[in-house]
């Protein structure tokens, strides 16, 4: 949909939104949450080729900093960066809700490091994947989210949620059978931490959407805070001399890590779209459903359960099913008008206390364009999306390829699976919304 | 920066920090730090 500028005055009798596109935007929203965990689980594809000695936090670093450039590539790319000041000169608040994201993000992904290390994935993981239950805990307190929901969409939520966790544990015990654990407490408390860092981290998120602003611009700046903090840490743990001898020496994997980041940030990308349309109680969940595909690529095109016993892929099938069963249920669960209503309340209390016209929170929520603005990219989104193209060349010309066994029939069902999801969610977010 | 700039900057940071919204993230990202400062 691609409205023309409207601005209503303010005592001007509230429109509300149809039925029909409140059903079009929630199937929307769950359909970004599932391509969301594809992509966000394809995103540790490439990092399994990079066999070395670099450390986890270097390792991290230069994630994010493939990440960084995806970020401001991509919605140059998408809509150009003179939506993003239009964003930012109508909720300006919203670059210190991002910055402060993008800062969570980094610590809770460094705390993650320290729980494999010291307790392994299998307890480490379903333990962060906690996020998703603290995000309804904080979507139902902060922003009204399954109000007037009824206990059937209730149970479907939150039984959902806690049937994923549930599925989650299994398939993190079937992924890490041969995982040595380390200092428990420690490790157990790291991953509590990171799910905690997560979960809350979608307030921020949250708070952006319901005010009116486009996933493309807030993710511009939270990925300011993500590297920021990421450099900081990264340079503190390791110091500035290791550090940089550890990036020269880490040349041949540059590409596979940023290339990895890159993933990640397509994934992230519908992952907020999802949290943008049917809020943070669903649209984490789903999300998380990352660790299916993270699974898949694992078993067939790494090999890695090869040889494991019948109670592995017993538990690998029964983890998977409780996975599969607790996505359907939230997603089946979608928010009814009187929910969406109370998510309205919510959003003209932000709007009121940011000073927010209300036509562009309003816009916002219902996917449309605010104000008419000049399409087409500047000379400034060209310059960013032909640098990181060309970056991403230069480093691809240095990497190497290392000796692995992987399956390339496997890798390419996979990978056409991902792009066939990127290509259809891609297009019906650019019919429904045009990427608002 | 002019006035009305300044002005505006002070009234969005008022507005950010008497939010209770903005204290809850802030401090867990603040518990964050400390918990990974002692695990190192």
């Amino acid at each position: 949909m691609n409205a023309p500028p409207v601005s209503a005055p303010a005592d001007a009798p509230v429109a509300r939104m149809s039925t029909t596109r409140l059903r079009s935007l929630q199937s929307l929203g769950i359909f970004c949450g599932f391509a969301a965990g594809a992509w966000l689980g394809c995103a540790e594809a490439p990092i399994k080729l990079v066999n070395s000695d670099i450390s986890p936090i270097t390792v991290s670093l230069i994630m994010v900093c493939g990440v960084f450039l995806a970020r401001w590539s991509l919605p140059a790319l998408i809509r150009g960066t003179s939506h993003v000041h239009g964003d930012i000169r109508q909720a300006p608040h919203l670059v210190v809700w991002a910055v402060l994201a993008g800062c969570m993000w980094a610590v809770a992904n460094t705390l993650t490091i320290y729980a494999i290390r010291d307790v392994g994935l299998s307890i480490a993981f379903p333990l962060w994947n906690t996020n998703s239950l603290l995000g309804i805990v904080w979507g139902f307190l902060l922003f009204n989210e399954l109000h007037y929901a009824g206990w059937k969409r209730w149970l479907g939520v939150v039984g959902g949620a806690l049937c994923m966790f549930g599925g989650a544990a299994l398939l993190a015990v079937a992924s890490s059978h041969q995982a040595a654990p380390g200092k428990a407490a420690f490790g157990v408390l790291a991953a509590l931490g990171a799910g905690i860092l997560w979960g809350t981290m979608y307030i921020p998120y949250r708070k952006a959407y319901l005010t009116g602003m486009n996933p493309l611009s807030f993710i511009t700046f939270f990925t300011v805070g993500e590297l920021a903090t990421m450099t900081v840490l990264a340079v503190g743990y390791r110091g500035l001399g290791p550090l940089s001898r550890e990036l020269a020496n880490a040349r041949p994997v540059l590409f596979w890590l940023m290339l990895g980041g890159f993933v990640w940030v397509l994934g992230d990308l519908f992952q907020q779209y999802a949290t943008k349309y049917v809020g943070i109680s669903r649209g984490i969940p789903l999300s998380n459903t990352n660790q299916l595909w993270g699974l898949l690529w694992g078993i067939l095109v790494f090999h890695e359960l090869r040889g494991a016993g019948h109670t592995v892929y017993a538990q690998v099938a029964g983890g998977s099913l409780l996975m599969a069963l607790g996505a359907v249920a939230i997603a089946l669960s979608s928010a009814t008008e009187d929910e969406h209503n109370s998510w309205r309340d919510a959003a003209d209390r932000e709007g009121r206390r940011y000073g927010i016209q209300e036509e562009y929170v309003r816009a916002g929520m219902e996917g449309r364009e605010f104000a008419a603005r000049a399409s087409g990219r500047t000379i400034t989104d060209w310059l960013l999306i032909l640098g990181s193209s060309g970056l991403f060349v230069a480093l691809a010309t240095m990497a190497k390829l290392p000796r692995m066994n992987i399956s390339v029939g496997w890798a390419s069902v996979v990978g056409a699976a991902m792009l066939f999801l990127l290509g259809v969610c891609g297009l019906a977010l650019w019919r429904t919304t045009r990427f608002r | 920066m002019s006035s009305k700039e300044t002005n505006r900057s002070r009234s969005l940071f008022r507005v950010i920090t008497t939010d209770i919204h903005f204290w809850i993230p802030l401090s867990v990202l603040l518990g964050g730090l400390v918990l990974l400062d002692k695990l190192r």
